[in-house]
């Protein structure tokens, strides 16, 4: 489902300084497995999440994702291939403030080229019942907690019914007893659906929730094994 | 909506303070009679009229500033529409101002309570937008 | 959702930014209308006021031309004379087709015998006048009679009266001219004979008597020949009649078209200043909102916004603020415009006239469509430089 051919990353800092945030980084995803990247700050787990979803321009290399070469394409086409088969979940709040809870799961609509499906508020209200917030649909976002807030990011990633769902330390940002429920919720949806999962955190203990672990150090995978 | 009340409150002064330095009788212009008493000229009543809707405008005003629910602020709205009609009509309908354009009444009270009027029921028409709906969910 | 109702929302949102930027535009939109309406408003006055006139050339007593001017363009009221046989010698010049006196006068100050106080008289002769009677002929089908008056487009018989008191004097008016915005506007016209009955009259009926000299004229209008030449024709004019100044029409109302000319300059230096501003002013608020919004905008392309759409967004963003903005500013402008055109000309001290409804469509149609070029400029070069940004690197920290 997702390929790292030989990929480096290297970021230019200031005129004279480059930091190499990865490099020769090869990795080969199948669909329907639940990938668990694991590392410390700054080793390069989110960089290699942002070349898996075409975020970045990878410095050398190639990023495919379901067999096409992200970085071959326009920037339309990658963005149209990204609202059609990634659903990404951020680390930090990313709900727009303006819209309600409903408003904010129904927005990935707008970047389908062929239209919003019809019953696109329906389906958006089915996917807040399935993360457990169907009476908050009405309520603007400052009026949740923010585990309630991740859910209803977690809504809106699968409501294009993607082929990848991409997290990027959903929950480094809650407390024990939320993270578990996030992380059963990301495992109960990586079984109902068998979509590819590729989640990145800190938290090692995590690796479980997964089907295979990734460990990276210093912009490199160390090793990946199933768990 | 504290901003709304606030102009309301601004327009009321304005509608109150402003006729009594532009009308003819602060210009020192009055009607004399037949019998050589002096009266003030009707744009003098219009200014002292605009006090009857200046008042009740700044108490609207105030309210609008502390009401919470949208019932009371739709229906503060409506007051201060109206209030904003009156003032209008009071120079152009009522009792009016001096005929002569040079004059000041005409060249500048008028105007400033007509436009006052306007902008008064402009909020007030926006403060009923704002407050359309049912209550909001506490 | 649509972009439009996304771009809705973004605006509703972020209140100060939306605030600042609709008040640049109402800023932008209202200077730019209002100073038009000014500046063409004072230039269709003296456009109208000479076409009023009707006259090829004005003759006027040397060293009146200002005075003269301004009772024809400001009503501010003034007696000047010359020896009525200069109408002989004017009528005599080649290329003269026709000449017609006209007398100048003007009501009391403060008396009760005026209704309208200082209102400027224009007495001239129906037997040679060019311009009035075909008018009044087209207008009420005959000349004015004995104690007929025309007026301007402002003057007007007093609430509860039938007839308007000159010098003690009963007149009727018959008529009133179109607006033109100039002193012509609150000026009364009349037959000579009319004139001189007031004259007779206010000897005994009024505070002071109106006096008007048996050989006395103020203006003699002149029409000329067709295919003969203004200015020759003006020179010959000064050369055979001395002690007067003739104005060719083209000349007329000079001192007022220099400043004009002057507010022209003052007004486009303002708003060339404040148009640039706003884009500075504008430029700097959409760019320090684009990066604040780098993280959201980070995310919208992560669900799979293309660089167009972020760019298309903020741009019609800005176009909807730039057009909400542009029309509260147009709107009050005109409602100020109208309200105070009185207020505007005696502190400008030049006539002004509103222009008609579809030249002012197209002058409110003209000030949007700046408003909306200003804003829009001022926002492209920040929506183009977050459109093209990395979204991984708009979404870190």
């Amino acid at each position: 489902m997702i390929a790292f051919d030989n990929v480096a990353k290297i970021y230019p800092v200031t005129k004279d300084m480059r930091v190499t945030a990865v490099h020769g980084v090869n990795l080969e995803i199948s669909a329907g497995e639940f990938v668990v990247v694991t590392g410390r700050s700054g080793s390069g787990k989110t960089t290699l999440l942002n070349l898996a979803a075409g975020l970045t321009q990878p410095t050398s290399g190639r990023v495919l994702l379901d067999g096409q070469d992200l970085w071959q394409m326009s920037d339309r086409q990658r963005s149209v291939l990204r609202a059609q088969k990634v659903g990404f979940v951020f680390q930090f709040p990313s709900l727009l403030p303006s819209l309600t809870v409903l408003e904010n799961v129904t927005l990935p609509a707008i970047f389908q080229p062929n239209g919003a499906r019809a019953d696109a508020g329906q389906h958006a209200r089915e996917l807040l019942e399935q993360v457990g917030l169907a009476p908050k649909a009405g309520v603007y976002p400052r009026q949740l907690s923010a585990g309630q807030q991740q859910r209803v990011v977690i809504a809106r990633a699968l409501f294009n019914q993607p082929q990848v769902l991409l997290a990027d330390e959903p929950t480094s940002d809650l407390d024990e007893q939320t993270e578990h429920e996030i992380m059963e919720l990301f495992a109960q949806i990586h079984a109902q659906t068998r979509l590819t999962v590729v989640l990145v955190t800190h938290t090692t203990q995590l690796v479980s929730y997964g089907t295979r672990a990734v460990r990276m150090a210093e912009g490199q995978i160390l090793t990946a094994a199933d768990t | 909506m504290k901003i709304n009340a606030l102009l309301l409150v601004l327009l009321a002064l304005v509608i109150s303070i402003v006729p009594f330095f532009t009308d003819c009788s602060s210009q020192g212009r009055v009607l004399t009679l037949q019998n050589g008493r002096t009266i003030p000229m009707k744009c003098h009543w219009t200014g002292r009229a605009e006090l009857a809707v200046a008042l009740p405008l700044a108490v609207v005003g105030a309210l609008l500033a502390l009401s919470k629910r949208k019932e009371t602020r739709r229906f503060l709205a409506i007051v201060g529409a109206f209030l904003g009609l009156a003032a209008i009509l009071l120079p152009l309908a009522f009792i009016g101002v001096c005929s002569s354009a040079e004059m000041t009444c005409k060249m500048i009270m008028e105007p400033v309570l007509i436009l006052a009027g306007i902008v008064v029921i402009a909020v007030s028409g926006l403060v009923l937008f704002q407050s359309r709906g049912p209550e909001a969910v506490s | 959702m649509q972009l439009v109702q996304l771009a809705r929302r973004n605006i509703t949102g972020n209140a100060f930014r939306s605030w600042v930027v609709a008040l640049c535009a109402c800023l932008v939109a209202g200077l730019a209308l209002g100073t038009t309406l000014i500046l063409r408003g004072a230039d269709s006055s003296l456009r109208l006021a000479n076409q009023r006139l009707g006259a090829d050339i004005v003759v006027v007593p040397e060293g009146a031309v200002e005075k003269v001017e301004g009772a024809l363009l400001m009503g501010h009221t003034t007696r000047v004379w010359m020896a009525s046989q200069n109408l002989d010698k004017v009528v005599g010049v080649p290329g003269v087709q026709a000449a017609s006196p006209q007398i100048y006068l003007s009501t009391l100050l403060n008396a009760s015998c005026c209704s309208v106080p200082n209102m400027f008289l224009v007495a001239y002769d129906p037997a040679t006048d060019f311009t009035l009677e075909p008018w009044l002929k087209n207008t009420i089908g005959q000349g004015l009679k004995l104690g007929e008056v025309v007026g301007g487009a402002f003057v007007f018989t007093p609430e509860g009266e039938q007839n308007i008191q000159i010098y003690g004097y009963l007149v009727t008016l018959k008529a009133n001219l179109e607006p033109t915005g100039t002193g012509i506007d609150q000026s009364m016209f009349m037959t000579l004979e009319t004139a001189r009955d007031i004259a007779r009259v206010s000897v005994t009926m009024a505070v002071a008597p109106l006096e008007i000299p048996d050989d006395g004229i103020s203006a003699v209008m002149v029409q000329l020949d067709p295919g003969a030449d203004p200015q020759a024709t003006a020179v010959e004019i000064m050369h055979r009649v001395p002690g007067v100044t003739p104005i060719v029409s083209s000349n007329l109302f000079q001192a007022y078209r220099k400043q004009l000319g002057s507010l022209r300059a003052g007004i486009g230096a303002t708003l060339g200043l404040t148009l640039g501003l706003s884009v500075l002013l504008i430029g700097l608020v959409f760019s320090m909102a684009a990066n604040e919004r780098r993280r959201e905008l980070g995310v919208l392309r992560a669900m799979g916004a293309s660089r167009a759409f972020v760019f298309r967004t903020l741009l019609v963003e800005a176009g909807m603020l730039a057009l909400a903005g542009a029309f509260t500013g147009i709107t009050l402008t005109i409602l100020v415009v109208y309200l105070f055109r009185t207020l505007i000309v005696v502190t400008l001290g030049l006539p002004f006239l509103m222009p008609a409804l579809s030249t002012l469509a197209a002058e409110v149609l003209a000030g949007l469509g700046v408003a909306l070029v200003v804003i829009t400029l001022a926002a492209l070069f920040p929506a183009v430089r977050i459109s093209r940004l990395d979204p991984a690197v708009a979404m870190r920290e």
